[in-house]
């Protein structure tokens, strides 16, 4: 472990020159040793610690090693019966304190069982953890037995950990019903995007090691997700400071072995045809699955999908199975749930009157029976977009803002403000405020304006004539990018000769 | 309405009222209380004349009971005294006292779903043994691939630790024997996850040398008996001699080990570290994470002090003595695996280490009590609790420098069998480091390393 300034973190295994000539001859060491007893293997894992190499990443490398095959007792005789035998002897003759007497209860024995007196001192202990023959071998190949190691160095600072914070790109299902099965406690935030904490019932009364075990079970399936960060604090255990410490995966994916590829995994065939056939339509919404857990009160709702437009977000979730009862209870947490939500509903599965549905349904449903229709999906969709944008465009016309720039470009307003471009260019040209003109992309104050004229008029008085491109030059100098138009608001005329707009020139009406 | 529920290994509590013994948990928005203080709260909310609904236990069947246990009068009096002290608190009797019968007695009279905590398997058989025999009643067992809960369930540390949370609403009175573990900082939260109102501890052996017991009172009770091995030698427990006999290293062994050991020395010198205390030790031993040569200093000594601990002319002494007394129960301890079956190999004697087959070991144990084997060699792991009544002789081969470990080997030999005269002999290499282990280890009032 590396410890500075109060961070944390784990001396992983980069592919170095030494690194991956110890790992390689370790996968070699133990290609070669099959049919080899332990004691053997290990003797060889104990060269190459004194030969200088850092002992802990040798020993490592070999504990991971040790359970790529299995470890088998000899099983020609067995040596609890063996023993027994060996022992009873002895009784009879008495200790063997003397070479004579041992000699005499071995050949005993050796006699009964019919083997050599040498098998039975073979085999006496053959049960033995170092005496177990190594077999049944399938070598890692260098990289994925690195980054196993890393993984497992993770996995043994987080033991000390006391509290897990990360955030995820999916696999959200997965690491929720982990979560659970393990006994530790969630509770989701917002920090940018949705952060979980975990910890356990525990947790409150004071700083505790005791949920780290089941923490470092959980890193596997959290990092099988595309995108993560993950931040633990370590409580040290040498000196019992608390530590941070953090991964990401844009660092640090390729160096830890995550149990699955990252792929996006369905529950159901329908899911995955809709998801399919959705983008597919290239419709400008774009389609995440699992995308983050929604806080509703104390609990949290993972759903299905979201579609995501220009700042516009719809939930969507899609039910197979149900009961009117289940559905409804479904309803009402969905409904908490401060954003557009569409429910899909397999009617083909329908357990109640669909009417009774309809009746108690105070959300958005649509019905499949194979497929999920995408027609009423992107009607809804667009619905949305635009209540959303009718909303944002309310907003925007009853807000007091004074603009003081010369250029206002909608597309950076929009985003500075956080709603669509769209809001934005509704709002602001049906009633563009004092002093600013109208273009496409944007506003223009009109001191602007004149300005550029200005210059167009010294320009032409100047040679006479302007082509083009020289006035485009003028007026992007300017910072205005709508140079056609400014022209023609203004009241230049553009001549065109041929297609060629080097060759177009600006005239006076 | 109140309520009270068990939620892994700690106590919610829902509903208009709070409670000193608890904390508000934002996360479930209801109070959250340590089991250990779930008495207390149902004494506060009665106190307060509070109606609430209590689903917190989920105890096991209660099942018919039928003591035989007779008690000595210092065991009655042990009992007495924890009774008296609302039955909480720890017993402090030496190894062969009889302990188990005080609390065989104790759940006898309770006739309450009991939690035996121990530290090895061995002693979860040998509880489940002594409760089939005195109470009449099958005990289940957790720990060691079983998981039967009933009325009485022996468990290890380890798995009452791990398992804390499915466990801890169980049970209303708990046992700790050999109660000098549970102050490790893990164990303890055994005694803070576990409802039980009751509670047991039993040791021979109660101060640690890191102070940590004074941690055990909030949560057990406080030693409400001690009584020491003198005042029960000769009438409770058998008379015993010790005698320290030193054998002299193989002139090879001695070269061995005065190189390792000058490696060793010459590493301290030209670093300037002495090693006084256990601390000082600690950081020498972290050193070596860091430092190559730190840990080749470590390496060295290791291996001087292995050659010191297993010296061949140990093994010729033995070999003597065992000659001389061949018609004794003997016990041979060490502290390394290797040693043990290199005797075992050499003398053809049953072997005991943690690797041994459980079945395997039962019947050693079982041959041994029953007169068939008449030597087994052991390391750490028969330190503890194992009754073996009538083994007379206790060889120490090796082993550490801690008084506690001394007791317990000691305690092996001591179980009062009629004109039985037990004997223990240390045998240590001379002119060696293991000279001052082994005189620490028998130091008086010096306490472990």
């Amino acid at each position: 472990m590396w410890k500075r300034k109060g961070n944390i973190w784990p001396r992983y295994a980069r592919a170095t020159e030494d690194t991956l000539q110890i790992a390689n001859s370790l996968i070699e060491a133990y290609k070669n040793q099959v049919g080899e007893k332990k004691s053997v293997l290990k003797a060889f894992a104990g060269e190459l610690e004194d030969e200088g190499y850092e002992y802990r990443f040798v020993r490592g490398l070999a504990c991971l090693l040790d359970r790529k095959g299995t470890f088998k007792c000899n099983d020609k005789i067995n040596p609890v019966e063996l023993r027994r035998r060996v022992f009873q002897a002895t009784e009879k003759f008495g200790l063997a304190t003397t070479t004579e007497r041992r000699n005499r209860i071995v050949e005993t024995v050796s006699s009964e069982l019919k083997i050599t007196p040498q098998a039975v001192d073979e085999f006496l202990y053959a049960d033995l953890d170092s005496e177990l023959v190594f077999e049944k071998f399938e070598p890692p190949t260098t990289d994925e037995l690195l980054k196993e190691y890393n993984l497992s160095l993770t996995q043994t600072l987080l033991f000390d950990s006391t509290e897990l914070n990360f955030t995820a790109s999916g696999n959200w299902q997965k690491i929720f019903y982990a979560v659970k099965r393990l006994g530790l406690i969630y509770e989701v935030y917002k920090d940018g995007g949705f952060w979980v904490k975990i910890d356990g019932p525990a947790s409150l009364f004071k700083l505790t090691r005791r949920y780290g075990t089941a923490t470092a079970k959980l890193l596997p399936i959290i990092i099988a997700s595309p995108e993560w960060t993950v931040e633990a604090k370590i409580l040290w255990r040498y000196t019992n400071e608390i530590c941070s410490f953090k991964i990401e995966s844009w660092k640090h994916r390729s160096m830890l072995k995550s149990p699955q590829q990252p792929t996006v995994s369905y529950d159901s065939i329908v899911e995955q045809d809709f998801a399919g056939q959705f983008e597919g339509l290239r419709t400008g919404w774009q389609l995440k699955r699992e995308p983050e857990p929604v806080p509703v009160g104390k609990q949290v709702i993972i759903p299905d999908f979201s579609l995501e437009k220009e700042g516009v977000k719809v939930y969507m979730e899609i039910v197979g199975f149900w009961t009117l009862e289940y559905l409804l209870h479904k309803m009402e947490k969905l409904k908490k749930i401060d954003a557009n939500t569409l429910v899909a509903v397999n009617e083909n599965l329908a357990c109640e009157k669909l009417a009774d549905l309809q009746k108690n349904a105070q959300i958005n449903i649509i019905y499949y029976r194979d497929k999920i229709p995408l027609a009423p999906v992107l009607r809804y969709l667009e619905g949305a977009f635009q209540s959303v944008q009718a909303t944002q465009t309310g907003f925007l016309k009853n807000l007091p803002v004074i603009f003081t720039e010369a250029v206002v470009n909608y597309e950076e307003f929009a985003a500075r403000i956080g709603v669509s471009t769209e809001a934005v260019k509704v709002a602001l040209t049906e009633k563009p405020p004092e002093g600013y003109t109208v273009m496409p992309s944007g506003l223009v104050r009109k001191d602007k304006l004149e300005q550029i004229r200005k210059e167009i008029e010294e320009q032409l008085s100047r040679t006479g004539r302007l082509p083009l491109p020289d006035a485009i030059r003028i007026i992007e100098t300017e910072g205005v990018s709508d140079a056609t138009k400014s022209l023609e608001t203004l009241g230049y005329k553009i001549v065109w000769r041929g297609i060629n707009a080097e060759k177009a020139e600006v005239t006076k009406p | 309405m109140i309520r009270l529920w068990f939620d892994k290994g700690t106590i919610l509590l829902r509903g208009e009222v709070g409670t000193p013994y608890g904390k508000w948990d934002p996360r479930v928005e209801c109070y959250r209380i340590k089991a250990l203080h779930y008495w207390d709260v149902l004494a506060y909310l009665k106190e307060s004349k509070l109606a609430f609904q209590d689903d917190v236990p989920n105890l096991p069947p209660v099942q018919q009971l039928n003591s035989t246990v007779e008690l000595r009068p210092y065991q009655k009096e042990a009992l007495d005294r924890w009774r008296h002290a609302n039955m909480r608190g720890i017993l402090v009797l030496p190894t062969a006292a009889g302990k188990t019968y005080v609390a065989l007695k104790a759940i006898s009279l309770l006739k309450t779903q009991t939690f035996i905590v121990v530290p090895t398997l061995d002693l979860i058989d040998q509880w489940r043994k002594r409760v089939a025999e005195y109470l009449n009643t099958e005990a289940g067992a957790v720990g060691g691939g079983e998981n039967t809960v009933k009325m009485i369930t022996v468990s290890t540390y380890d798995s009452a630790y791990l398992q804390a949370e499915t466990l801890g609403n169980k049970f209303m009175l708990i046992v700790f024997d050999e109660v000098h573990h549970l102050a490790s900082p893990s164990y303890m939260q055994i005694a803070e996850m576990y409802i039980a109102p009751y509670r047991m501890g039993l040791t021979a052996t109660y101060e640690r040398s890191d102070e940590r017991h004074s941690l055990l009172p909030p949560l057990v009770g406080d030693p409400v008996y001690t009584v020491g091995v003198e005042e029960l030698a000769g009438e409770h427990l058998s008379p015993y001699t010790y005698e320290k006999i030193f054998v002299e290293l193989t002139p090879e062994e001695q070269r061995a080990y005065d190189d390792e050991m000058a490696t060793f020395r010459l590493y301290l010198r030209e670093k300037g570290i002495t090693l006084r205390s256990a601390e000082d030790f600690q950081k020498f031993i972290m050193a070596t994470g860091r430092d190559h040569r730190a840990r080749e200093a470590l390496l060295a000594r290791n291996r001087a002090l292995k050659i010191a601990l297993n010296s061949d002319a140990k093994l010729r002494l033995l070999a003597r003595q065992l000659e001389a007394n061949s018609n004794e129960k003997t016990l041979i301890f060490t502290l390394h695996n290797d040693l043990v079956y290199t005797i075992s190999r050499k003398f053809l004697i049953p072997a005991i280490t943690y690797q041994t087959p459980k079945e395997e070991r039962r019947e050693i144990l079982d041959d041994f009590r029953k007169g068939e084997y008449k030597a087994i060699v052991t390391s750490q792991v028969l330190d503890e609790g194992i009754d073996v009544p009538d083994a007379s002789a206790g060889y120490i081969m090796s082993g550490t420098g801690s008084t506690r470990e001394y007791i317990q080997r000691l305690g092996r030999i001591l179980r009062k069998v009629e004109g039985k005269k037990a004997k223990l002999v240390e045998i240590v290499s001379k002119e060696t480091v293991e000279v001052g282990i082994s005189r620490r280890r028998r130091h008086k009032k010096s306490k472990e390393e």
